[in-house]
């Protein structure tokens, strides 16, 4: 259905976005907290207008922004993750001298890139959602602005990042050429009408996968990610976890299920995610091993997790995909949540060493943390073993039982990083005395509802798996 | 049956856990008397389940069954005569090692308690599960109050025990979880029907190639769980660096967890691969009956000895299980409680030691049975427990597993006895060592003899060891029926699968004991 109220998110967070930046200017105050609470109202109604439109199927501009039901909860997803951010970064600016009233209109900025990459079947929306989220990108993760590895960081994301958009648009002009559309089902009919796949088509296709793979940072595109998660401010590597996967995913998922259903016999592509599939999910959590920096850490486990994505995708199963997704955002987010709290005053203590004795010293910061890694861990009864759990059944089903193997031997990989941060914290004794900031009451209800969620959706996901059921059983080419 | 003992039994624990939560850490012991008298309370509950059970059955009794998160995955539970025990086994011997960390565990015993009161929920999940998700669930669960219990109250390696311990199993039960999946679909391909209710997929009878790579898959992770040889180096680090509780519950329960999962899930639904890999896996349940045991005769820490003599008695148990016969198998369930008695109780005498000595080096002691005779009377039982002195339980376990495995295979069986052999050498010898000779080292002479306390809680354990080696009927007839059954269910299977023409099929519902509920209907709200 053609309607206006298919824009109302959009809008919504855009309008915030200008509102904040009018707001800094005009007020001028030194204090920059009142500028979260704008960015938080506005994320809510727009999370408000998404929830209106589920299961009426709005469009608009000719159908070039469609919101289907699985475009609403990819947009609520990133909705979340970004109240999530909002939240815990309120604390840390203070903290960390970073208090910019930009800060919050980049953010919601990101977030319209993302909700226009979920919701387009047109590839050049497409693109356009993701250079407005690109441009927001480089700039939030340069945000310490007297932090060398802040700076360094946001020069190599940009650098990188356009070089990855540059091959997305050649890919793009590519399969323009190959299907003379550049919209998403009529690329999928050329292929069906034409007998065979022809190269220019396959280039096409190959130069699009290697552009979203390097936004949902899988080996051999993800380079930039430890250093650039490092060095960013740690809501925004939060944010970076979650939010450029999702859209990447949601990309992926739009092109590659239909093209799949239309190209039975096609072997290239499916190999070549294969591949990356595996690669990323041995040797991130290979090299995680070796990280002694706990944020790193959390970056390589977010390549490795990105890994156990694309098996979702391989198996071509949209709900476990968009499973994961959902406890991905509690639990990743919650972890980085307690990463924040292991801070002071232009201190951030992210070295493991620095982790020892905090279960004991602050019992609410280590049971949480632990928690999470639990979880990303994919232990039971955690929202992640349940996800893990259906990606991986799904994937037996479809018949990929190698890749199954090697997955679930990746992950007792990572089981042995993720249990060696529990470790410093419950078993070690402290090296040095650390105090940490703790009148922080957002971040804690950040981390509250995190530990909700993950626990909820590992015990009791039954009205997610709903929601998510009815989400892709709307969805026509499923 | 409207009360759902069953679940209470299993959620008390994890219910007083909770509770443990809101008690100021500073008041510790109210924060022990709640722990030991809530584990308390789950024992005198769990014997409801002994004395309402049906001994005339092989049917999953109590049970009960609520839907979860669907597609298969529901809240199924109930037990039979292999998994009742098993169950009064834990619960029996959890306000034991509570008592026995009363003084032993002396900071952070607020989270020691919690810890060990979600072990007991995680292991007995373990055993009353009757879908595999809700098994696999707790099966993993159960890993992470172990890994805290040997990581924060363990001894100097403590920390490359308790990872080489999750790592060891986590590393089987992945792969499990693989051939779990595959089981889940090909039942789907099969009926159409997402399920993983056990007694479904035992009626699965799947073509060989697949059951071979099931099997091992599942295999794999019990044997490790057991362990059998040559999975069992995780076991002497676990055990040694685990505080004294950790241990006994280690020793007495988790490693059944492995048995029981054989004779769940391994056997009854791979029987013929498991015939094809039978001569193997004896073979390895030989070697590790006498690796163990020669293992166990050279060791320098008491508690490593009990360890490997852990290895050595679940490999004959093991063995047990190949037979493959009536005898052989109860003997076997048999053993599995006997072992859990008297290896616990090993580790509570050698934890008694420990506490006055703070060593375990079998060299430090000597001559300690003067000191102490009223330890010395109950470790000698203890000990005789485990070697099979006829009137003490091990006796009637031992002579029952021989007897399976003779019948079943004599080579077997005269290679299976010695362990009764060397595990009385390598005992024997230690208890010679410590408690007899005179005293070497000057630091025994202060020893005091056990206390009120530590009588206490040795007391019941003793008597279950008469009573068990006297009177064994008591627990022998409650596991006829379904030992029974599991030896039928596998030979139905294997006549069936010849007539089947070597493809999976599924049986008809009339051919295999179930769940005594018969709600049929629940199950197809599941097909989609």
């Amino acid at each position: 259905m053609d309607s206006l109220q298919a824009l109302f998110p959009l809008l919504t967070v855009v309008a915030g976005a200008l509102l904040i930046m009018l707001l800094e200017v005009i007020f001028k105050r030194e204090n920059k907290t009142y500028l979260a609470f704008v960015s938080l109202v506005t994320l809510i109604l727009s999370g408000y207008f998404a929830g209106q439109s589920w299961n009426k199927d709005l469009s608009y501009f000719n159908g070039h922004l469609t919101l289907d039901n699985v475009a609403l909860l990819f947009s609520l997803i990133l909705i979340i993750a970004t109240i999530f951010v909002t939240l815990i970064s309120m604390k840390y600016l203070t903290l960390h001298n970073t208090n910019h009233g930009e800060y919050y209109a980049l953010l919601l900025l990101a977030l319209s890139g993302m909700i226009i990459m979920v919701s387009s079947q047109d590839m050049l929306v497409i693109f356009l959602g993701l250079e407005v989220l690109s441009m927001s990108s480089y700039a939030l993760a340069g945000l310490k602005r007297d932090d060398p590895k802040s700076t360094e960081a946001s020069l190599k994301y940009f650098l990188l990042g356009s070089f990855a958009s540059a091959f997305l648009v050649y890919g793009l002009a590519l399969l323009y050429g190959a299907a003379g559309s550049i919209k998403i089902p009529a690329i999928i009919t050329s292929f069906q009408s034409g007998d065979t796949i022809g190269p220019m088509a396959y280039a096409g296709l190959g130069l699009v996968i290697i552009g979203l793979g390097f936004k949902i940072a899988v080996i051999p595109f993800h380079m930039w990610t430890p250093d650039v998660y490092q060095g960013a401010p740690t809501p925004i590597t939060a944010f970076f976890s979650i939010g450029p996967k999702a859209v990447g995913f949601a990309v992926l998922f739009r092109l590659l299920f239909p093209y799949w259903k239309v190209a039975m016999n096609d072997e290239l592509v499916h190999s070549v995610l294969w591949v990356i599939a595996v690669l990323t999910m041995v040797i991130a959590n290979l090299i995680a091993l070796r990280q002694t920096n706990v944020k790193r850490i959390l970056a390589y486990s977010s390549i490795a997790h990105a890994g156990y994505l694309l098996v979702a995708v391989l198996a071509q199963d949209t709900s476990s995909l968009l499973f994961y997704f959902v406890v991905y955002l509690f639990m990743n987010i919650g972890a980085f949540a307690a990463l924040i709290a292991m801070g002071n005053h232009d201190e951030e203590y992210h070295e493991l060493e620095d982790f020892a004795g905090i279960g004991f010293k602050y019992p609410w910061i280590g049971a949480t943390f632990a928690i999470f890694l639990f979880s990303l861990a994919g232990l039971p009864p955690t929202g992640g073993f349940l996800a893990k759990f259906y990606v991986f059944s799904a994937a037996v089903r479809e018949g990929l039982i190698a890749l199954v193997i090697i997955g679930v031997l990746a992950s007792l990989i990572s089981v042995y990083y993720y249990l060696r941060i529990i470790v410093y914290m419950y078993m070690r004794e402290p090296s040095r005395e650390i105090s940490v900031y703790l009148e922080n009451p957002a971040l804690f209800l950040v981390l509250f509802l995190c530990l909700y969620g993950v626990l909820q959706l590992g015990i009791f996901p039954g009205n997610v798996l709903i929601i998510i059921r009815q989400a892709v059983s709307s969805i026509p080419f499923l | 049956m409207n009360v759902p003992i069953l679940s209470i039994v299993t959620f008390l624990p994890f219910a007083g856990a909770i509770l443990l939560i809101f008690v100021n850490k500073d008041r510790t012991t109210l924060l022990k008397y709640i722990a030991l008298l809530l584990t308390l309370i789950t024992f005198v509950i769990s014997l409801a389940l002994y004395f309402n059970f049906d001994a005339q059955t092989a049917d999953a009794q109590f049970v009960e069954k609520g839907s979860w998160i669907g597609y298969g995955i529901n809240y199924h539970i109930g037990i039979d005569g292999i998994s009742l025990f098993l169950i009064i086994l834990t619960t029996f011997l959890m306000p034991i090692t509570i008592l026995s960390s009363w003084k032993y565990i002396d900071k952070r015993i607020k989270e020691y308690l919690i810890f060990m009161l979600i072990l007991e929920t995680g292991i007995i999940g373990v055993f009353v599960s009757l879908n595999l998700f809700l098994f696999y669930v707790f099966w993993e669960a159960m890993l992470i109050p172990m890994y805290f219990l040997i990581g924060i109250w363990g001894g100097k390696r403590k920390i490359y025990a308790t990872f080489k311990f999750v790592l060891f199993t986590m590393f089987g039960s992945l792969l499990m979880l693989v051939a779990i999946f595959f089981l889940y679909s090909t039942y789907y391909k099969a009926t159409g029907i997402y399920s993983f209710n056990i007694f479904d997929l035992y009626k699965l009878v799947l073509n060989p190639q697949i059951q071979i790579w099931l099997f091992l898959a599942f295999a794999l992770a019990f044997a490790i769980k057991v362990p059998m040889f040559p999975f069992h180096t995780w076991l002497p680090d676990a055990h040694v660096q685990a505080p004294t509780a950790g241990s006994v519950i280690l020793a007495a329960v988790l490693l059944k967890m492995g048995t029981y999962g054989f004779l769940r899930f391994a056997i009854p639904m791979f029987p013929d691969a498991l015939q094809k890999f039978l001569p193997y896996l004896g073979v390895l349940c030989i070697i590790g009956i006498i690796y163990g045991g020669l293992m166990a005769l050279i060791q320098k820490d008491i508690k490593s000895l009990v360890a490997y003599s852990s290895v050595s008695h679940m490999g004959l148990i093991m063995l047990a299980v190949f037979a493959m016969n009536f005898e052989g198998i109860q003997g076997a369930l048999y053993q599995m409680l006997n072992h859990g008695l008297s290896t616990g109780a090993l580790f509570l005498c050698v934890g008694i030691l420990y506490e006055r000595a703070h060593t375990r080096l079998i060299k430090d002691f000597g001559g300690v049975s003067k000191q102490m005779p009223v330890f010395a009377a109950f470790f000698l039982i203890c000990l005789l427990s485990s070697v099979g002195l006829p009137g003490l339980n091990g006796f009637v376990g031992e002579i029952m597993c021989l007897f399976g495995i003779f019948k079943a295979n004599q080579v077997w069986a005269i290679l299976g006895v010695t362990t009764v052999i060397i595990a009385a050498a390598y005992l024997l010898w230690m208890f010679q060592r410590v408690m007899h000779g005179p005293i070497t080292n000057e630091k025994v002479r202060s020893f005091p003899d056990m206390n009120k306390r530590e009588i206490l809680y040795l007391i019941p354990i003793i008597i279950m060891m008469f009573w068990m080696g006297v009177y064994p009927q008591t627990f022998l007839r409650k596991m006829d029926a379904s030992v029974d059954n599991l030896i039928k269910v596998v030979e139905k299977k294997k006549t069936l699968f010849i007539e089947a023409k070597k493809e999976t099929i599924v049986l008809p519902d009339t051919v295999m004991a179930k769940d005594k509920s018969k709600d049929q209907d629940k199950d197809k709200e599941d097909k989609i």
